[in-house]
């Protein structure tokens, strides 16, 4: 009893400091620079980190198994996730500007998690024996951290696409110069920044994810003897890899930079929900842990 | 291979040596021979001493062997391959290569379908191609009878306005993942990821491991990086970056650095692990075997009885005589009552009846023997054990029963009604069929048993009420309307699959492979030219991946380098070079 108090506990206190921090990142880009809230929204984020560390740890020794067995579990590894690759370029002295774009990820999945779409898993259950290895740990961990950093770098492209046909549009506005010529020059090093930072986040998601997946399939020999079996989940995860595959391609050819990788990287976006939750609705395979159905509550 | 070249010239007031220690050199990856030659150079009056350092560059792919491509290249005084400007190999420019002697069968094919395979833009066709196959793969159902499709896709109200079950049955989709149209599109993957690795990515290996000095403080300013550092020696630079894990070369004035040259090579590494990838699973596509046994307790079967091939290559081997005999099936339960795991102890025998392996086998733990895995995948209840009235023991068979949705499974017979000492065979083989067809009706059937697991079984009476449960083994009886059961056994059987796969090893290669180069892709080549100008040092410098992290790395970098603020020992430096 006293460790499902606890995991409430925490819970909330990570759920109320995400929106505290949100509303506080809202009010820098609105009202310009408050210096001393800045410090407070990394010190805050630094605390939801440190709750869902607890939580999840909680879980696990609750339960005796790392907790991602089913999909509550695996959100919560995710908003996990996003507060770490939130506090990577905060630790190595960048200037972080994925802070609008982790955060607020963070708590969407989180809030997504703990609402009553899905309260009949909030309690941790026992694993089935198809899933009593430790490739678990491995397989499924990797694939939920190259989600986080896939998820952050495609959006960090959406934000870029957004970017850019704003300027776009502005500049043609206001006279019909060539793309190219800008006119601000700060709006050009966001548009760059913003460039480079999602191509080193999909770049890393892409190692996890095909770690991940490889992981998968080695498992899936160990245990059924046969290392692919074009399963929906398996196939989408292939169909992931190989958009994230194309994107990284298409950076190599400078004709192709800028605007079309951005659009491949959205287009990632959506496929990779789909791999991790619309495969889930299906309730099919060999995946079928992670299935639910939407109740009404 | 890599080649360094450190040049010495004694000067008139002391010998400087300029010994670089290239932390890479000295790493397990090198093995490095020094050997160093004595030149007399007309031109200039004193002799200079060269000192080459000839290094194998151990690859990472599987493919080669313990025979790394070595290759020496002796460079003499002022003959030092300057390009002028490192260019970006574009993959579109079409690089020739030199002379190596297992791609010489290859020079025969016509040079321009090879490039029109490695191009691009086709590449990234083909993986979107590939991708929304896949997609289409899952939407429709596969494996299904052609009657499925008739009802699915009418032809009279079709998907989309056009979709109707003729395009699905003619174009292979109702089997997407071994249809023409998708092993087709992958074979033509494959060849456009052989014809690039041969075109752009081998010829960008020799253009990278090329290391070129910038002469020129015009060039340098126009890199993507530039800084100068005044009062600042570039000797001193060459130290910092070499402590930064930077290999550092030093001409005159003129100065190159680089790292992270791995990261230009895996891409290459990367290629080569998928095309190994595709051999592994077309070999486990053509040479397969596998089958599958559900085993009551204390019987045995042959392999080879039960291995089907699965591929038009597939050869048994003298493994598939043995014997495979389950001693015992168990299953493990949490204190909820649900299944924790199950086992199988399994106990082979060869031809000659002797025993060659014994092991207890659980989902997640399979046996291996000869090539051939045996995996735990399935379980089921085949017969209970009862003694009737004190009399037997009896072995009733159990059928399994079909629940709506989900996967628990339960078993059920019953006890016949009638003389037990009338050999009622055929009484109990048709209840069993029966069961099998009329499970609502079981509750109402005579002295009816169902079992979800071994643990325990539940008893009905005549009229079809809840009569008691009692587990196995604890020998307490129940009285059923007048009849003592005691159930003795309930005796489980195991569900098997059995596989040989000669592409495994392949294919677990590729994927070490894979795992390994795309790690290692991640890294960024940055290469540094700096250059002395009187007291000034400018530098410039670009990296491929990096490129937020390297202005920063670089700032850091530069800050460390010392100021020079004594003139004399200033003037000192200069005369050494």
């Amino acid at each position: 009893m006293i460790f499902f108090t606890l995991e409430h506990i925490l819970t909330h206190i990570s759920f109320s400091i995400i929106s505290i921090v949100i509303t506080i990142y809202l009010m820098t880009l609105l009202v310009h620079e408050i210096v001393g809230l800045a410090d407070s929204s990394e010190k805050g984020m630094l605390v939801t980190f440190f709750c869902i560390t607890g939580l999840l740890v909680t879980r696990w020794i609750f339960s005796g198994h790392l907790p991602l067995s089913n999909l509550y579990e695996s959100f919560m590894f995710l908003s996990w996730s996003f507060s770490i690759i939130q506090m990577v370029p905060y630790f190595s002295n960048h200037k972080n500007n994925l802070s609008a774009i982790t955060a607020p990820s963070a708590i969407f999945t989180q809030g997504f998690a703990t609402s009553g779409l899905l309260t009949e898993m909030h309690q941790s259950t026992i694993l089935v024996p198809a899933l009593q290895s430790q490739w678990l740990m491995m397989h499924v961990s990797m694939m939920i951290l190259s989600y986080a950093a896939l998820l952050c770098g495609s959006l960090l492209s959406v934000a870029l696409l957004v970017k850019i046909l704003y300027v776009n549009e502005r500049i043609n506005f206001l006279q019909n110069t060539s793309f190219l010529l800008f006119r601000n020059y700060h709006r050009h090093q966001l548009i760059q920044q913003l460039d480079r930072w999602s191509y080193r986040v999909i770049s890393l998601g892409f190692i996890f994810l095909t770690i991940g997946i490889l992981s998968g399939a080695v498992w899936a020999n160990e245990a059924w003897g046969s290392y692919w079996s074009w399963d929906p989940k398996e196939t989408w995860a292939f169909i992931t890899w190989t958009i994230f595959a194309i994107y990284l391609h298409t950076r190599t050819n400078k004709n192709l930079q800028g605007t079309n990788s951005a659009i491949v990287a959205s287009i990632g976006f959506l496929i990779i929900w789909v791999c991790y939750f619309g495969v889930n609705l299906l309730g099919v395979g060999l995946h079928s842990y992670g299935s639910f159905t939407l109740t009404s509550n | 291979m890599l080649i360094t070249m450190a040049s010495m010239s004694p000067s008139k007031t002391q010998g400087q040596t300029l010994l670089l220690r290239s932390p890479l050199l000295h790493s397990s990856n090198f093995k490095t021979h020094v050997f160093a030659f004595l030149t007399n150079n007309k031109r200039s009056q004193s002799a200079s001493l060269k000192i080459g350092v000839v290094s194998k560059l151990k690859t990472i792919t599987q493919k080669e062997k313990e025979t790394p491509i070595s290759r020496k290249i002796i460079l003499s005084e002022g003959k030092v391959p300057t390009l002028s400007e490192k260019e970006e190999v574009s993959t579109k420019s079409q690089k020739k290569t030199e002379e190596i002697p297992v791609m010489g069968l290859l020079k025969k094919m016509p040079r321009k379908i090879i490039t029109a395979l490695a191009n691009l833009p086709l590449a990234i066709g083909e993986m979107s191609t590939i991708a929304a196959l896949m997609a289409i793969g899952t939407a429709i159902d596969q494996g299904e009878a052609p009657d499925y499709y008739f009802q699915m896709y009418p032809e009279d109200s079709p998907l989309y306005g056009i979709f109707s079950w003729r395009w699905i049955l003619s174009l292979g989709f109702d089997h997407m993942f071994s249809s023409p149209v998708f092993l087709g599109m992958l074979i033509l993957l494959a060849a456009s990821l052989m014809a690039c690795t041969y075109t752009t990515q081998i010829p960008l290996v020799k253009v990278a491991r090329r290391w070129s000095f910038l002469n020129s403080a015009e060039v340098i300013k126009k890199q993507e990086f530039t800084d100068s550092l005044p009062k600042a020696s570039v000797q001193d630079l060459g130290v910092i970056l070499m402590g930064a894990g930077y290999e550092v070369f030093l001409k005159g004035p003129s100065l190159y650095a680089f790292k992270g040259l791995a990261g230009r090579f895996a891409p290459i590494g990367v290629h080569i692990a998928m095309l190994l990838i595709m051999v592994g699973g077309t070999l486990s596509a053509s040479g397969s075997f596998r089958g599958s046994v559900t085993v009551p307790q204390g019987l045995n079967f042959v392999m080879g009885d039960v291995l089907a091939p699965n591929g038009f290559i597939s050869n048994p081997t003298k493994a598939f005589n043995t014997e495979v005999h389950v001693n015992k099936f168990s299953m493990d339960y949490y204190d909820s009552g649900e299944v924790s795991q199950y086992h199988t102890d399994l106990s082979l025998y060869d031809l000659n009846g002797k025993e060659v392996m014994r092991k207890t086998i659980s989902v997640n733990d399979p046996l291996r023997y000869e090539g051939i895995t045996i995996y735990q995948t399935d379980w089921s209840i085949s017969a209970l054990q009862i003694l009737k009235d004190n009399e037997g023991p009896f072995n009733i068979a159990m059928a399994p029963l079909k629940l709506n949705g989900g996967d628990k499974k339960l078993f059920g017979t019953f006890l016949p009604v009638g003389d037990t000492d009338s050999p009622n065979v055929k009484g109990m083989y048709v209840s069993v069929f029966y069961l099998l067809h009329h499970f609502p009706i079981l509750a109402y059937e005579p002295r009816s048993m169902l079992a979800r697991d071994l643990q325990s079984i539940v008893l009905y009476d005549l009229e079809g009420k809840f009569a008691g449960v009692r587990r196995p083994n604890s020998k307490i009886p129940i009285d059923i309307d007048g009849i003592k059961i005691t159930i003795v056994d309930a005796i489980g059987s195991s569900g098997l699959d059995l596989k040989t796969d000669p592409g495994v090893p392949v294919v677990y290669a590729g994927f070490g492979a894979l795992m390994l180069t795309t790690c290692i892709s991640y890294l960024s080549h940055s290469q540094i030219w700096a250059l002395q100008d009187g007291t000034t040092v400018i530098i410039g410098g670009k990296t491929n991946r990096a490129k937020i992290e390297f202005p920063e790395e670089m700032d850091r970098l530069l800050d460390q380098v010392p100021e020079i603020v004594n003139s004399s020992s200033l003037q000192k430096s200069f005369d050494s070079l």
